[in-house]
């Protein structure tokens, strides 16, 4: 059988990866609202708690766009490889699509954004 | 003139132990880096049975010995020795055992049974993580990123860690009660 401090020791470790999961993979990594961006335009900013579609003109034709339960994602984009739509649903700070055919890019953005750029 | 020097080395039944229970744990070692592994640094570390029997039978010098072995000779087995993976072995390694002799030193002032085998084991997979981790941090991915993956690996360990602690607890089981009846004292002899 296990001893009492052995049981200790187990909970600890339990303790000690709960600190992890939340501290590392937390929820201040939530996105909190996505930075829009079509061609160079000035960006506009979207709060990710409404559910909404946005519709945004690119040289190519109307990209939409939803938010829907503190995600975004590409729903529809007059692209040919869809990459911007087969990326999903993003959600993280930091967390980036972009369709470059129709120059539209959305760049999810937390409370406090761990990054400033980013680069490719 | 030359004088004909004659180097003896003295073998005695506690170094050939060490080499019997090393050599258990090389096997078990290489048998356990043939079977593919998920993610890259997880694995059940089933050799670290032998070093925490060697630790709760025969103390901390003999397990900082038989685990040193395993690293060395087991990694000249697989052709890794002095590679990335036999660093953070060793680190590995390393960092458990002092783990380990913090562990012991604990035991010994604590009431009651004290640690148990789980214990120990939980604590030197924990401390066997993070010395890979902070080694891999160090020298091959400089970079903040990589502790992104401690909750993945910390569970494993933690898994693994507490699988390990039960086998070790049922030897331990079956060698007291071997020691106990007659034909028992000669395992115990040849342990």
């Amino acid at each position: 059988m296990m001893t009492r401090a052995d049981r200790f020791m187990l909970a600890g470790a339990i303790g000690l990866l709960i600190w992890l999961y939340a501290s590392l993979w937390g929820s201040h990594l939530a996105g909190e609202s996505a930075r829009l961006r079509v061609g160079n335009q000035p960006s506009v900013d979207v709060p990710l708690n409404e559910n909404h579609r946005y519709t945004l003109s690119g040289p190519r034709g109307d990209s939409i766009i939803e938010v829907s339960q503190g995600r975004i994602r590409f729903i529809e984009s007059p692209c040919q490889g869809k990459q911007c739509i087969h990326s999903g649903w993003l959600q993280r700070d930091g967390e980036f699509t972009a369709c470059i055919p129709n120059r539209i890019s959305i760049t999810v953005r937390g409370r406090d954004p761990r990054f400033d750029t980013i680069n490719f | 003139m030359k004088t004909p020097t004659v180097i003896q080395l003295h073998v005695s039944s506690e170094d050939q132990r060490i080499a019997a229970l090393a050599a258990l744990a090389i096997a078990i070692h290489v048998v356990e880096a043939s079977l593919p592994s998920p993610v890259p640094g997880i694995k059940p570390g089933l050799a670290n049975v032998i070093t925490l029997v060697v630790l709760l039978l025969y103390g901390w010098r003999a397990a900082a010995w038989v685990a040193l072995l395993r690293v060395v000779a087991g990694s000249l087995l697989l052709g890794t020795f002095l590679t990335p993976t036999f660093l953070l072995s060793l680190a590995g390694a390393t960092a458990s055992l002092a783990i380990l002799g913090l562990a012991l030193g604990l035991h010994r002032h604590l009431p009651g049974q004290g640690l148990g085998p789980v214990s120990f084991s939980l604590l030197a997979a924990m401390a066997h993580m993070a010395g890979q981790v902070l080694i891999a941090r160090w020298l091959l991915i400089p970079h903040d990123g990589l502790f992104q993956l401690l909750p993945i690996l910390m569970t494993a360990a933690v898994i693994f860690g507490t699988v390990t602690g039960l086998i070790v607890q049922a030897m331990l089981e079956h060698i007291r009660a071997a020691a106990n009846d007659e034909s028992g004292i000669r395992l115990r002899d040849s342990l």
